[in-house]
């Protein structure tokens, strides 16, 4: 799923590790996610959006999905 | 949450740990049962009994890898569990084709390899599946 992980990360100037630690998740978690390859289950979105103050869908394109 | 309260980075450290003390508990077991059916006991079903001791240990690394895979994350764990899938699929494989040869008289391998090819084709596997999602 095609997202904007990365650019949110940087707008908060996260590394990968810090976004990882507050999320609770391993490293390569974060750069599956950013890959687009790898699509969260639904908590692990909502925790997402919830981190940066943003709905699923702004974070998550529902386009992108098949 | 920092490193050190990151519940998936405690699961690995965890992991770690209780994989050494196993491991070391295998070797001092494996150790200590050679030892006493050499020189104590030779004969009879505590003979038997010895000789299964190391395996306590090894019951103890698959709880560690079980209570790694639990306590890590959901991606942590789906590229462990396909790499694990792989691994019961080669040794399946390696199994089946060495079957054939063992009918046309290769020799009968000890059942030891079982163990090993699992843990070795599950070393392989997992960064070449976490590789497909970079």
């Amino acid at each position: 799923v095609k997202n904007r992980l990365k650019v949110l990360r940087a707008e908060y100037d996260w590394s990968q590790r810090e976004l990882a630690d507050r999320l609770g998740v391993a490293r390569q978690t974060i750069v599956a996610l950013e890959s687009g390859k790898y699509a969260p289950s639904l908590p692990l979105a909502f925790k997402i959006g919830k981190i940066f103050g943003k709905t699923v869908e702004e974070i998550f394109d529902a386009d992108s999905v098949d | 949450m920092n490193e050190t309260t990151n519940p998936t980075a405690r699961a690995s450290r965890r992991y770690l740990i209780e994989f050494g003390i196993a491991m070391t508990a295998y070797l001092a077991v494996v150790g200590l049962s050679v030892w006493v059916l050499r020189h104590l006991v030779t004969s009879g079903p505590l003979y038997y009994l010895i000789a299964l001791l190391p395996v306590v240990p090894i019951v103890f690394v698959l709880v560690a890898v079980v209570r790694y895979l639990r306590a890590s994350d959901e991606f942590t764990r789906i590229v462990q569990l396909e790499a694990l899938a792989a691994s019961a699929g080669i040794t399946a494989l390696l199994a089946v084709t060495y079957g054939f040869l063992q009918g046309v008289g290769f020799p009968k391998p000890s059942a030891w390899w079982t163990y090993l090819v699992v843990m070795v084709a599950w070393g392989v596997a997992s960064p070449i599946v976490a590789r497909r999602y970079r």
